[in-house]
């Protein structure tokens, strides 16, 4: 069959909006899904032209909610054009930091934006289905699932005075040093967030039995999978190696140097989408693409390195034999144990002699043309690479995000869903809902995806082999 | 020496002759907003913050190049001058590109503490956008055009204090740019000693240390007027 090409007009692209376009083949079936990613905002071209050592102050704009995986990602390709390395106690502040950021980005989207499906139930009152809801039947999960994103803020705001856009993580460590007085603050929270975090996993594990069907159902089909980890294969979510894994758990390539991420990953652009297509190189763009994000660290890693997490870690290996979970529906579930880790984690970095010591920061300057940096986002590992002339200033500048990398994978999620749900020009009843829930498994960091308070914002094109629209739905 | 009389807001004073309106209303804790002014340098009335009135005159003048007189009669808070400080601030905001959310200077800033001042909610000039040079070929210093106001702070420290005058004015209008040496790039310098104190002499982001980031820098334009007390001491 002769592929056509499809031609989304500028107009049919709502910002704000989850943009999804359905193509049926010639008996109305359908044969292909794409979810449309429409805020490119030209940060790669912009930062052409500047100093290098800008980018930790331009790059967490990207993205309201991971602006500290931003920074770090940058420090370190800084770092290394510096050629210079961190001290021990700007690493714990950086661990500690970027904790914080993926502790608030998990309470926000399991607390705030999921749970209400979850509690409330997918078929209630869509005005009552949010975070408001869940304060009137539910007020101590609410109130606790603010506290916890809150003890996540406090983590950056102690460390450096700013709760989100960060400034303080500097090319060589840190510009500002913890306090006594705000460790203990921090440490205040460890047996709250905890608790909190177990609650969580509680309400999964009760979703998940109560509702077998709906939770296999979840676009369920294997990908490769692509996370960072320590030198023992354990959890990692600052500093480590990339491990690549099939869908059958076979190790592909182990302790890469994310530097090198070219070689092991490729980019195409798709004329539908702002967003490049990342794939896994070996295998080519049409085997090749790969998930990144809770549920792919926690499929990668051999262990956690905390043991209530660990203990939660083995529950999820067990579901599957040791096998890696493909079921979409469990980025929830590994968003919790991840989140699990990071407070015990905390509490662990807390409590190093090192952490409020003075010494911060090493200094460094221009040394080398190019920079690489990687860290993992609350959504995926993240790359920043910079080149630069023999001043510092930026030739090229390459960011390859999360959101990205899962772009296939969410393109084939709604895929699986368009086919139990359309055929023709019939859209049957709870698709939006579906699409909308299967969206917020990635928790995609984009502004669609981030409305708290009532429905995503969505538009629905579905068309024929031809192109010709055959039937739009628009929620706003 | 004798001193003179004069009013200023409604309120009389003996002050020093030949000194400028800006210097006395400074000794006398009246605010008048500057920008091109750095104590230490000679002024030149560039960027028109300075604005008063003076009873007989209809023009506003700017105090820091107006030297006062016996009986001026000089008005610094009037309507008419808040009017046009808001105008020259949201100017100087729409001529070049100021993204302070990224600025080296954000926070630590005199151009955005101007904005404050005037309280700039809004700017109603269209922006220019220009496309300008981010020069980064000396060693320890950037030079960025978008975001340089052209108060000439830097060039006159260069010329004034430290005698070198790499720097220079190049260009009229919106083409107005400031230039090292002869046009050609900072790192080529023939005359630049890399002493830095058009950095700490530069109200904006525009002129900073390689070395740091934002949240990192610190300017201190004061040591300029230290320097030239210094040196009259040693004479
Ligand atoms: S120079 Fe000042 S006003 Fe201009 S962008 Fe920087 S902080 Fe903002
Ligand atoms: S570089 Fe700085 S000191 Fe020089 S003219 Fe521009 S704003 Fe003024
Ligand atoms: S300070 Fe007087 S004109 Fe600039």
């Amino acid at each position: 069959m002769d592929k056509r090409k499809i031609f989304i007009s500028p107009v049919t692209r709502i910002e704000g909006h989850a943009n999804i376009t359905i193509e049926l083949d010639d008996n109305g079936n359908v044969s292909d899904a794409l979810f449309h990613v429409n805020e490119f905002r030209g940060f790669e071209k912009f930062c052409e032209g500047r100093m290098y050592t800008e980018m930790p102050t331009i790059t967490p704009r990207i993205c309201g909610i991971c602006p500290t995986s931003h920074t770090l990602a940058s420090v370190k390709a800084c770092e290394m054009i510096q050629g210079i390395q961190p001290t021990y106690t700007a690493n714990l502040l950086r661990r500690l930091m970027h904790i914080g950021q993926n502790l608030s980005s998990h309470a926000l989207s399991f607390f705030h934006l999921s749970s209400p499906d979850f509690l409330l139930g997918y078929d209630s009152d869509p005005a009552k289905r949010n975070i408001l809801g869940i304060a009137e039947k539910f007020p101590d999960i609410a109130v606790r699932g603010i506290r916890l994103r809150k003890f996540g803020q406090e983590l950056s705001e102690r460390i450096t005075g700013k709760k989100i856009h960060i400034m303080g993580i500097v090319p060589g460590g840190m510009a500002y040093p913890l306090t006594e007085e705000n460790r203990k603050a921090l440490l205040e929270w460890i047996p709250e967030a905890i608790e909190t975090v177990q609650l969580g996993i509680n309400i999964i594990k009760k979703f998940h039995e109560d509702n077998p069907e709906m939770v296999a159902s979840f676009a369920n089909s294997p990908t490769l999978y692509l996370g960072t980890v320590g030198p023992g294969g354990e959890h990692e979510l600052y500093d480590g190696k990339l491990r690549f894994m099939d869908g059958d758990g076979i190790i592909l390539q182990d302790q890469l140097d994310p530097a090198k991420y070219l070689d092991f990953i490729a980019e195409r652009s798709v004329n539908w989408s702002y967003l490049k297509y990342p794939y896994y190189k070996p295998y080519g763009f049409d085997k090749g693409f790969y998930r990144v994000g809770p549920l792919a660290r926690l499929n990668v890693c051999s262990r956690m390195k905390t043991p209530l997490a660990q203990e939660e870690f083995e529950k999820f290996k067990h579901m599957s034999g040791g096998k890696p979970v493909h079921g979409t529906f469990y980025y929830h579930y590994t968003r919790l144990i991840e989140a699990l880790s990071d407070v015990e984690d905390a509490e662990r970095i807390l409590n190093d002699p090192e952490v409020t010591s003075l010494h911060i920061q090493h200094h460094g300057r221009w040394n080398y043309a190019e920079g690489i940096g990687s860290s993992e986002a609350p959504r995926g590992t993240l790359f920043h690479h910079y080149k630069t002339d023999e001043t510092g200033k930026l030739l090229k500048v390459n960011l390859l995000i999360a959101t990205g990398q899962n772009n296939p994978s969410m393109n084939r999620s709604v895929l699986e869903v368009a086919k139990q749900y359309v055929k023709g020009d019939d859209i049957k009843e709870g698709m939006l809902n579906r699409v909308e829930s299967t969206i917020r498994c990635y928790d995609p960091c984009l502004s669609c995806s981030t409305h708290a308070l009532g429905q995503m914002p969505m538009v629905i094109e579905v068309r024929d082999r031809k192109g010709e629209l055959v039937k739009r739905v628009e929620r706003n | 020496m004798n001193k003179i009389p004069v009013i200023i807001d409604d309120k009389s004073f003996e002050v020093d002759p030949h000194k400028t309106i800006l210097e006395v209303c400074r000794e006398l804790d009246i605010e008048i907003l500057t920008m091109c002014h750095l104590k230490g340098l000679t002024d030149i009335g560039a960027c028109r913050l300075c604005l008063v009135e003076v009873e007989g005159i209809n023009k506003l003048l700017s105090a820091c190049t107006t030297k006062v007189a016996a009986n001026m009669v000089i008005k610094t808070q009037t309507e008419r001058i808040k009017k046009y400080q808001r105008i020259t601030t949201e100017l100087f905001f729409a001529d070049r590109n100021h993204v302070c959310a990224v600025c080296v200077s954000n926070g630590k800033c005199e151009l955005q503490n101007l904005g404050y001042k005037v309280e700039l909610d809004r700017i109603r000039y269209p922006h220019l956008f220009p496309q300008c040079e981010v020069d980064t070929s000396h060693p320890w210093y950037v030079m960025d055009h978008n975001r340089c106001i052209m108060c000439t702070r830097c060039v006159r420290v260069c010329n004034e204090v430290e005698g070198a005058h790499n720097w220079d004015v190049m260009n009229r209008g919106h083409q107005v740019r400031i230039i090292s040496d002869f046009n050609t790039p900072w790192g080529e310098s023939s005359t630049c000693t890399s002493c830095g104190k058009c950095l700490h002499a530069c109200p904006t982001g525009a002129i900073w240390p390689k070395a740091i980031v934002q949240g990192q820098l610190e300017k201190n334009p004061g040591m300029v007027n230290e320097l030239v007390e210094r040196r009259k001491m040693k004479l």
